[in-house]
Order: structure tokens, then C-alpha cells, then sequence
């Protein structure tokens, strides 16, 4: 009930921050808001609201749930987090970022009603041009009973080259694994990417037939 | 004397040509990415319009008649956005020109 009440306070604040739309990443522009949710097959589900009062900072608030692929663990987080660009590279046709972030938080774990303090930090190193697309994120969280990590591999390649204002079409193989007893092994997923403006979404299914998505507004 | 004052008046009625500024950017490779360029340029009172080419690493802004952006401010602008600004010029060329030739790159 607890995590039920989590999920839909994530629903109407997302809701809240939807209107005022009108571009979106963990940093977009300075002055910019991103909007995030993530589905992750069943196993992961996160959503985030960042501000950037610059390009190199932002901050805002998460919601991240886990289920073990056994059904014997939940993780319920709700954090506040920096994120941080601490290197770009703009090359005359590249573009290459190193991102970190770090934050704090509240944990249920589903065995009780009591209150985790939860910390967090990760990282995320990132290559793309017009037609290819490389990324390695990795997603620390800590408290006095548990911790894991989620590890997410993406490499994409584009049919064409998109420009500014059109449709802009990837195909992304994903690899993602977690730590501390969530899943076991490497889960895969291909996924078509679309994006044009400030709207992103990205879906399709991983090895087991489970769906993948991802939505993301800049504005 | 008639004469001259009907020169003036006609070189007066000529309205100031509006400038296009021409920016080559670094990074520019995804646009979703590039949103913040226009949304920060037409922010500026003495922008008109916007135009961003991936292809051709342009970013171009026509300014209304009278009026310029400085060179610092436009730097500013791409900076805030997360970009570097590696050459500015500036023309008379109509920006719907550059549009439409950005325009037929993409047929």
C-alpha cells in the first residue's frame, strides 16, 4: 500500500511538471528541465524531474523500484540528486560527455514499513555522431541493508542522419546488469530510438520478451 | 533644391537592412541534444528568427532591423547551451535563403 502511494505521488508529480513542456537529459541547458521515466522489463522502474541552473549542473528529485527477477525483493528509493558534467568534448563531428552525480535519499524494502537513509552516486561516459552512438552508465545506492549497483551498456547506430527540426531514428542494442541480488547475468534489449524537438522515447524487448522504454522531455 | 529633398526623403524611407549572424558550433550532432541554442537565442529581444543546421555545423540568427547581437553575447548564449562557437560572420544574406538552401541539402 506504502509503495502503492510512492508510485502514484511519482505519477502526480510527473503529471505536475508535464504541462509546462516544451524541450530534455540529466543536464539539458542551462535553464533547462528534464523529465525522465524508465520501464525496465519488469525488473526497474525509475523517474526523474532535474533542473540546470547551468549547463555543467542540475538537480532535482528521483524515484527508483526494484523487483528481483525471483519475486523475493523489492526496493522502493525516493532520493534528491546533483548531477554534474565534469568533461565535454564538442568535436567538429562528435560530441563526447562524462557526466557523475551524487544524492541522497529514503529506502523501502518491502519487509517492513520502517525508513532507510540511502545514498547514491554514479556515472555516465558517452560517445555519439550523427550515426553512431556509445554510452556506459553505472548506478551506485548504498543504506545499512542493502546495496547494488545497475550497470547500463547502449550502443546505437542511425539508418540516416538526422537534422535539427526532423524525426531522428536509432537502433540501440542495450546491456544491463544488476548487483546485489536483483538479476543475475547480462540483460539485453533492442530498442528503436525516436526523438525529434524536445521529446525522446525509446522501446523494445529484451531476450526474455519483456518490454524496455524510456521517456524523456527537455523543455 | 526639390529635387534633393525628394533624394533624402527616399534614402530615408529605406528601411535598415536586418543582419543575419552565421555561427560555425563544434558538438553540434544531435538534436535533441541542441534544443537550448534556439530556446536561449530567441530569449534575445533582437533575434527575428533561428535557424540550426547539424549538417552544415551552422547556427544562424537573423536579428531585427537596427539591431546586432555582440559577439559575447553570442558566445554566452552557446556556452549556456553547452556548445563552442569556432567562427562568427555576419551578412545581409535573408535567413529564408539559407533556410531554403539548408532546406534542399536534406531532399
Amino acid at each position: 500500500m506504502k509503495r502503492l502511494k510512492r508510485r502514484v505521488g511519482v505519477a502526480l508529480l510527473l503529471a505536475a511538471a508535464m504541462p509546462g513542456l516544451a524541450a530534455a537529459k540529466p543536464i539539458a541547458f542551462a535553464h533547462g528541465t528534464t523529465v525522465m521515466a524508465e520501464y525496465g522489463a519488469g525488473t526497474m522502474e525509475e523517474a526523474q524531474v532535474f533542473y540546470a541552473p547551468t549547463y555543467k549542473l542540475s538537480a532535482g528529485l528521483g524515484y527508483l523500484a526494484l523487483d528481483s527477477e525471483d519475486g523475493g525483493l523489492s526496493r522502493d528509493i525516493v532520493y534528491g540528486r546533483v548531477n554534474y558534467l565534469f568533461k565535454r568534448w564538442n568535436l567538429e563531428d562528435a560530441q563526447g560527455n562524462v557526466f557523475g552525480w551524487g544524492g541522497i535519499g529514503s529506502a523501502g524494502t518491502g519487509t517492513d514499513d520502517s525508513e532507510l537513509f540511502t545514498w547514491n552516486a554514479g556515472a555516465q561516459f558517452d560517445y555519439e555522431t550523427r550515426r553512431f552512438y556509445a554510452s556506459l552508465k553505472t548506478d551506485y545506492f548504498d543504506s545499512s541493508s542493502f546495496s547494488h549497483r545497475i550497470d547500463t551498456l547502449q550502443l546505437g547506430v542511425a539508418p540516416y542522419k538526422h537534422e535539427f527540426s526532423t524525426l531522428a531514428t536509432w537502433f540501440v542494442v542495450q546491456g544491463r546488469q544488476y548487483t546485489g541480488g536483483i538479476q543475475s547475468g547480462t540483460e539485453w534489449a533492442l530498442l528503436l530510438r525516436l526523438f525529434k524537438r524536445g521529446a525522446w522515447i525509446e522501446a523494445g524487448p529484451t531476450t526474455d520478451g519483456k518490454l524496455q522504454a524510456m521517456f524523456m522531455v527537455n523543455f | 533644391m526639390r529635387t534633393a529633398i525628394l533624394v533624402l526623403m527616399a534614402l530615408l524611407a529605406v528601411p535598415v537592412s536586418a543582419e543575419t549572424i552565421e555561427m560555425k558550433v563544434n558538438g553540434l550532432v544531435c538534436g535533441f541534444c541542441a534544443q537550448g541554442i534556439e530556446k536561449t537565442l530567441r530569449k534575445n529581444p533582437a533575434t527575428a528568427d533561428v535557424v540550426v543546421s547539424l549538417e552544415e555545423h551552422l547556427v544562424a540568427v537573423a536579428t531585427r532591423a537596427g539591431q546586432d547581437i555582440p559577439d559575447n553575447v553570442l558566445r554566452e548564449a552557446l556556452t549556456s547551451s553547452g556548445y563552442d562557437i569556432k567562427a562568427i560572420t555576419r551578412s545581409d544574406t535573408p535567413i529564408e535563403d539559407i533556410r531554403a538552401r539548408l532546406a534542399s541539402h536534406e531532399k
